[in-house]
């Protein structure tokens, strides 16, 4: 390497996006304190220290981080990932609850052990993102549209199947309701996410499982995916110039699809690894999944960068946690509004960081210039 | 016959906040500007219109003056939501911001602002804004004597009938003239299309741009509380994804309102037959199946997805939509 | 002029030693994307090797078009291309750049570069599926580093920070110098230009007009597409006029001027209608 290629450290890239969303995150935290002082000042200081530090007060919230957090990346993985492609994922939480069931369907029906019942949601997620992608590909219509049609579809029929498979449901399983799926500690054992060899470290604490592991390990693949592969290099340049992307010989719709399928599969490994935990039973709703929603922001924060999405994804569910410990003296959504205000804010930190580099090539461009 | 009505008068009820909102998407889009962040500017509007009319209820302008203090309810939705949509326009057009990372925190921000603003007004944990019974049209409203029994006219016209309504009907004619018939109109469609041809005619791309994210900031608002009470159980911090679904109705009306109207009535109409499976004796039983109505909710989804593929070939989106404008780029 | 040195603006060339065709067209018909009727409408040509075609028109004529359909970025409605022989008239874009074709194309920004990527991801933009930078589809970063600074020194692509600039920031000359450098170096048996030299100051045009003339002296053939018509006096060996989607006229630059091509260029006249 040339000595011309080495940049200052603060005027790369990466580390303009990084200070980019520390920034948001700090003037949001700001804000948000502010908001809290309106709503109630004199429990603002004690909401705030609730906000920012109950995650790390003890290890079982601190457990629970790291499991809500875990479904949080998968999501924020497969948005980033279909980012790149330049697509909109919406669907995520329509893939993501096909993952789950899925998942449960291979752990409570077919009795299966939880990895099977993981890959199950896999393929769940990715039958579900394959049609957004077929139909940009093939009929020119917007991944938006398809994705939000095929949430409702995929609620509904999630609905559907369970209420007519009497075996998936709680009360098939000498439990009283019939809105839930079984849970999976009566059901099948097995298909429980095991709990890793460092539960101990975590007090044993009834959230933690490997399911983080095993999204840190996602999260490093869609990396190398990205960023090392030729597969990667074709994404990337479909999203950056679908036009230069044909012009290169890209089959950019061959390319739309597999995006989204890698995408769905994504939200569909998040889906089972919510539900496989064994903490949470899925119940027969009337509105969509919340969760693959959430993976928009986390994608957002990170720039849809896949490492930066572990630390996101860790950022919004510890600030989640630390909300749910701000009740009785406020309501745990003022947590979502201090994402919201940050989300909003690394809409503009784009928008700094492209002027921050824009000024720095600039004043390069006069230099060579000048010569 | 008694059914019948029932499900024209719910199917306008229910069709009425999509047609609202998805004409203001339309404007929004055919400025240039996608707007993602329509279910937010209906929460919004429907949270402010919601304590209006509780405010009004509990001083007694309310129950005196019922459709006046519907009509303020109406205007305080449609300027709340605009007011709300300015956080979008600031992102997309001043700051040329992602359009749909900006409407996604919009998204984020309103129902959490809802929860947070209904709790601090009306309390810890009580998250419903109940809404008076006074604000539906009744015979009563014109004077009418109540009639006995079922009747087919009075269950067309007055089961369902809110101010919403016939103010629905108004703006909807209202934009299409506005979009088709006027100046402003076509030029708004041209910077949608093509802002820098626009723009080298002497039009105000970033001022068009405003004009269609407020335009649709109100008629997302004022659609937000059609919502809310065609709903029927008061304002619970969401609309139920019809703003996603207003969206939907959107790009299958071609971004054009006539088909708009029409796919609003369809999805309503659905939405309704789901929601009366049990009672429609014309539709199939499936023996056997439980929870049928899920298939029925489905269903609309299901053939729009159908009707895109025959239909999008030749799509009328604008153009230039999701591009923010810079003066500078060519 | 103030660049420095003497622009010569009269290319040099030696006379062109003409081989066996390259590239054959016969009754090629291309759609347009604008309106209803075709844009191309029945064109047949050849450029053989060691020579370079020009397509002279009025922008508008179909040449953008004609050069989508020999490119593949748009698909012929009728008609044969032939590369060397062999039958692309259909053949996806990547099999026209493996059979020996290579394209500058007319819009650098649009087409030609993938601007938020770096100049080494772009300089192997039609390369980076080949072994020499990719094994077992994980991309060889160093070979690909490698290769973009030969080019970049190769081909005088000046940047701010060298192969890892973002295309985006470059100089409009320098992006089309990066481009050419790309597409010469692949050592094609055809090479088309379309309107090479757009938009760029006298010292970049100068230096692609060598270029140019330097594939044709290595014995390849050159498909030309130019509005300049001192672009299209200088360079060309031989020039086909076209004209509302067909071609109307073949001149020799050597026993034609400016004025007989601009009237053939405005529809006023017609080869093949003045021999009959």
């Amino acid at each position: 390497m040339s000595k011309q290629n080495k940049q200052p450290l603060l005027q790369r890239p990466a580390v303009v996006g990084v200070l980019a969303s520390l920034l948001s995150i700090v003037v949001g935290l700001v804000l948000g304190f502010v908001l809290l002082v309106l709503l109630n000042p004199g429990a603002a200081v004690g909401g705030m220290r609730a906000m920012l530090a109950t995650g790390f007060s003890n290890m079982d919230k601190l457990g629970k981080v790291l499991y809500q957090a875990a479904p949080l990346m998968m999501c924020g993985l497969s948005v980033g990932f279909a980012f790149k492609t330049g697509l909109f994922n919406i669907g995520a939480s329509g893939q993501y609850t096909m993952g789950a069931f899925f998942s449960l369907l291979c752990a409570i029906q077919f009795q299966m052990p939880w990895y099977v019942c993981l890959l199950a949601g896999a393929v769940g997620g990715a039958i579900w993102g394959i049609f957004p992608g077929l139909f940009k590909a093939y009929f020119n219509v917007n991944e938006v549209i398809t994705a939000i049609m095929f949430n409702w579809i995929g609620m509904y029929l999630v609905n559907l199947l369970l209420a007519n498979m009497p075996n998936m449901l709680a009360s098939g399983w000498g439990a009283s309701n019939s809105d839930r799926t079984a849970a999976l500690n009566v059901a099948n054992p097995g298909a429980i996410l095991p709990r890793g060899p460092f539960a101990a470290l975590f007090g044993n604490s009834s959230w933690i499982n490997i399911s983080i592991v095993i999204t840190i390990i996602f999260a490093i693949l869609v990396w190398v995916i990205l960023q090392k592969t030729t597969f990667g290099y074709e994404l990337k340049a479909c999203g950056l110039s679908r036009d230069a992307a044909q012009y290169a010989g890209i089959n950019s719709k061959r390319n739309i699809v597999l995006s989204m399928v890698i995408s769905g599969a994504l939200s569909g490994i998040g889906g089972g690894i919510y539900y496989l935990a064994g903490t949470g039973q899925y119940v027969l709703e009337k509105s969509i999944l919340g969760m693959g929603f959430n993976g928009i922001p986390v994608a957002l924060l990170a720039s849809s960068n896949p490492i930066g999405t572990i630390f996101a994804s860790l950022f919004i569910s510890y600030i989640q946690v630390g909300g749910a410990a701000m009740q009785p003296a406020y309501s745990s959504e003022t947590i979502d509004i201090v994402i919201a205000v940050i989300i909003y804010l690394a809409a503009f930190a784009l928008l700094m960081r492209g002027i921050i580099t824009k000024a720095v090539s600039g004043h390069k461009g006069k230099e060579g210039a000048a010569k | 016959m008694m059914i019948a009505a029932n499900i024209i008068s719910m199917t306008i009820l229910f069709a009425v906040p999509l047609l609202l909102v998805a004409m203001g998407g339309m404007f929004s889009e055919h400025s240039g500007v996608i707007n993602i962040a329509l279910e937010g500017m209906m929460i919004i509007g429907a949270l402010f219109a919601c304590f209006t009319l509780q405010g009004l209820d509990q001083s007694g302008f309310g129950p005196a003056h019922p459709q006046l203090s519907m009509f303020i309810a109406i205007l305080v939705a449609g300027v709340t939501g605009m007011i709300f949509s300015l956080l979008l326009g600031f992102a997309a057009i001043n700051l040329k911001a992602d359009q749909t990372i900006g409407g996604t925190a919009l998204n984020q921000f309103a129902p959490a602002f809802a929860v947070v603003m209904t709790w601090a007004i009306q309390g810890q944990g009580l998250t419903t804004i109940f809404i008076p019974n006074w604000v539906r049209i009744t015979r009563d409203t014109f004077g009418l004597a109540p009639v006995d029994g079922p009747s087919f006219w009075n269950n067309l016209i007055f089961k369902y009938f809110y101010l919403t309504t016939p103010v629905a009907i108004v703006l909807f004619i209202a934009a299409y003239i506005v979009m088709y018939k006027t100046r402003f109109g076509l030029r708004l469609r041209a910077c949608g299309e093509h802002p820098q041809a626009a723009d080298s005619v002497g039009i105000n791309v970033y001022k068009m741009r405003y004009a269609g994210v407020l335009i649709s900031g109100f008629l997302g608002g004022v659609g937000g509380l059609a919502y809310t009470l065609a709903a029927g159980s008061g304002f619970n911090s969401d609309v139920g994804g019809y703003g996603f679904l207003a969206l939907a109705v959107m790009i299958f009306g071609n971004w054009k309102p006539l088909p708009i109207l029409g796919a609003s009535l369809f999805f309503a109409l659905f939405k309704v037959i789901a929601a009366l499976n049990a009672t429609l004796t014309f539709l199939p039983k499936f023996e056997g199946v439980k929870e049928i109505s899920n298939f029925y909710q489905m269903l609309p989804y299901i053939v729009t997805m159908i009707v895109l593929i025959f239909t999008s070939k030749n799509s009328q989106a604008p153009k230039a939509e999701g591009i923010p404008y810079d003066k500078g780029s060519r | 002029m103030m660049v420095g040195r003497d622009v010569q603006f009269a290319v040099d060339k030696k006379p062109c030693e003409v081989g066996k065709p390259i590239l054959e067209v016969e009754d090629l018909v291309v759609p347009s994307k604008v309106h209803k009727n075709n844009a191309v409408r029945g064109v047949s040509f050849n450029v053989r090797a060691g020579e370079i075609v020009c397509v002279a028109g009025i922008d508008g004529n179909g040449q953008s078009e004609l050069i989508y359909g020999i490119t593949g970025l748009e698909k012929p409605t009728s008609g044969t291309i032939r590369l060397e022989g062999r039958d692309i008239t259909n053949a996806p874009i990547r099999e026209r750049s493996k059979a020996g074709m290579s394209h500058i194309p007319e819009d650098r920004h649009k087409h030609g570069l993938v601007l938020d990527y770096t100049l080494a991801d772009n300089m192997v933009l039609q390369r980076y599926w080949q072994p020499e930078f990719q094994n077992h589809g994980f991309i060889k970063k160093n070979a690909v580093l490698q290769y973009a600074e030969r080019l970049i020194k190769q081909y005088d692509v000046r940047s701010g920070q060298g192969p890892a600039t973002i295309a985006r920031s470059m100089s409009g000359g320098n992006q089309q110098k990066a481009i050419i450098a790309r597409e010469v170096d692949k050592d094609p048996q055809l090479l088309v230009a379309v309107q090479p030299t757009r938009g760029l100051d006298v010292g970049a045009i100068e230096y692609i007009h060598k270029q140019i003339v330097a594939e044709r002296d290595k014995g390849r053939a050159v498909l030309l597409v130019s509005l300049e018509l001192d672009e299209v006096m200088n360079l060309s060996d031989r020039i086909l006029v076209i004209y509302e989607g067909e071609i109307v006229g073949e001149f020799d630059p050597k026993k034609t001027t400016v004025e007989e091509l601009g009237l053939y260029m405005a529809g006023a006249k017609k080869q093949g209608e003045a021999k009959a």
